[in-house]
């Protein structure tokens, strides 16, 4: 009867020592890979597939310009008409070219060369806003530009 | 000196049980603040500004392929409907047999859309790398993303990317020229 009641007595308890360990090593993992957002996007779009893509190089002197459709907090689209987001606000595409104006003048030369934009547009976007923002970009001599795509494997030549 | 021997034996452990809940509390906010998309897309040079009238006068009529997206996004070469595979064959044929010289001419209606439009880019995007990379294993044995920044730009001055756009910038405005992508 003792010999029972002495053995119920201990169960040990799980050791966690070890589990920040753990969770810390999960953390640098993600914090190596990952890019933090700096903007919020306004605008709801589908990026067209392409084959041929390459990376955008040179992160910290590329601006963003995003086309699609207005959406609300929950993400949904509240509006059949394409809107222009560049960078964190929405604009217009005469005010594009403003901004990117003022932006060049205020670097130095050699950062200039490097500005770069990246366009992010919805793939249901019509040729007339495109052909506009690139005509723009070509005013305000900012001429790299990369088109926001996502790798497909579908397409084959 | 019994009393001293008891208090030298215990030292409590430091209580780590809540570091895992402080280093989740991290995860999570590195979770919500980032994002992981992979910037990726087709890279283009749009012409400068001034150069526009230039470059139409060196080239050959026998050496343009003419490329138009219309407003139903219908596809046409020369005036000949055509996929994108046929594009993309046709070109890389026609940048082999012509080289320096050729120029693809690239005109869109302003109510096609994006997706076809970058569809056609794709397109010639990936016969301008077969070519470039067919060079490439004949001069260098390599593919040409392998090769150095100067076998690289060796390959770029013999095959230049020649793409003209031609759009109508704005219902009022003449038509302008673009050639585009030449790294």
């Amino acid at each position: 009867m003792s010999f029972y009641r002495g053995r119920n007595h201990e169960i040990p308890a799980l050791n966690t020592a070890s589990l920040p360990d753990l969770i810390f090593s999960i953390l640098f993992f993600f914090m190596l890979v990952v890019h933090m957002r700096k903007t919020t996007v306004h605008v709801k779009y589908q990026v067209p597939t392409a084959t041929e893509l390459s990376r955008l190089v040179n992160k910290s002197s590329v601006q963003y310009i995003y086309v699609g459709y207005p959406m609300n907090e929950k993400g949904e689209a509240i509006s059949k008409n394409i809107v222009i987001q560049l960078n964190d606000k929405i604009t217009t595409i005469p005010a594009i070219k403003n901004y990117l104006l003022h932006l060049s003048a205020s670097l130095p030369p050699e950062d200039r060369k490097a500005l770069s934009v990246s366009i992010k547009a919805d793939r249901r976007a019509d040729m007339g806003t495109i052909l506009d923002i690139k005509q723009m970009l070509r005013e305000a001599n900012v001429l790299n530009v990369n088109f926001s795509a996502t790798m497909s494997h579908s397409i084959k030549y | 000196m019994m009393f001293r021997q008891r208090e030298r034996r215990k030292v409590p452990g430091l209580n780590t049980t809540s570091t895992a809940d402080i280093s989740f509390m991290l995860l999570i906010l590195f979770l919500v603040a980032s994002s992981m998309d992979l910037d990726k897309g087709i890279a283009r040079q749009l012409p400068p500004m001034e150069k526009e009238q230039k470059q139409q006068t060196a080239v050959d009529g026998r050496k343009v392929i003419r490329l138009a997206i219309d407003a139903n996004n219908k596809v046409t070469m020369d005036g000949k409907n055509v996929s994108m595979k046929d594009i993309r064959q046709r070109t890389e044929q026609f940048v082999n047999a012509n080289g320096k010289s050729h120029l693809i001419q690239l005109q869109t209606d302003r109510k096609a859309s994006y997706d076809t439009y970058l569809h056609v880019q794709n397109a010639l995007v990936a016969a301008y790398n077969a070519v470039r990379n067919s060079k490439a294993s004949d001069l260098f044995g390599k593919s040409f993303d392998l090769c150095s920044t100067e076998q690289q730009q060796q390959i770029a001055d013999e095959v230049p990317i020649r793409v003209s756009e031609v759009y109508a910038v704005s219902a009022n405005k003449p038509t302008t020229t673009e050639k585009g992508g030449a790294e």
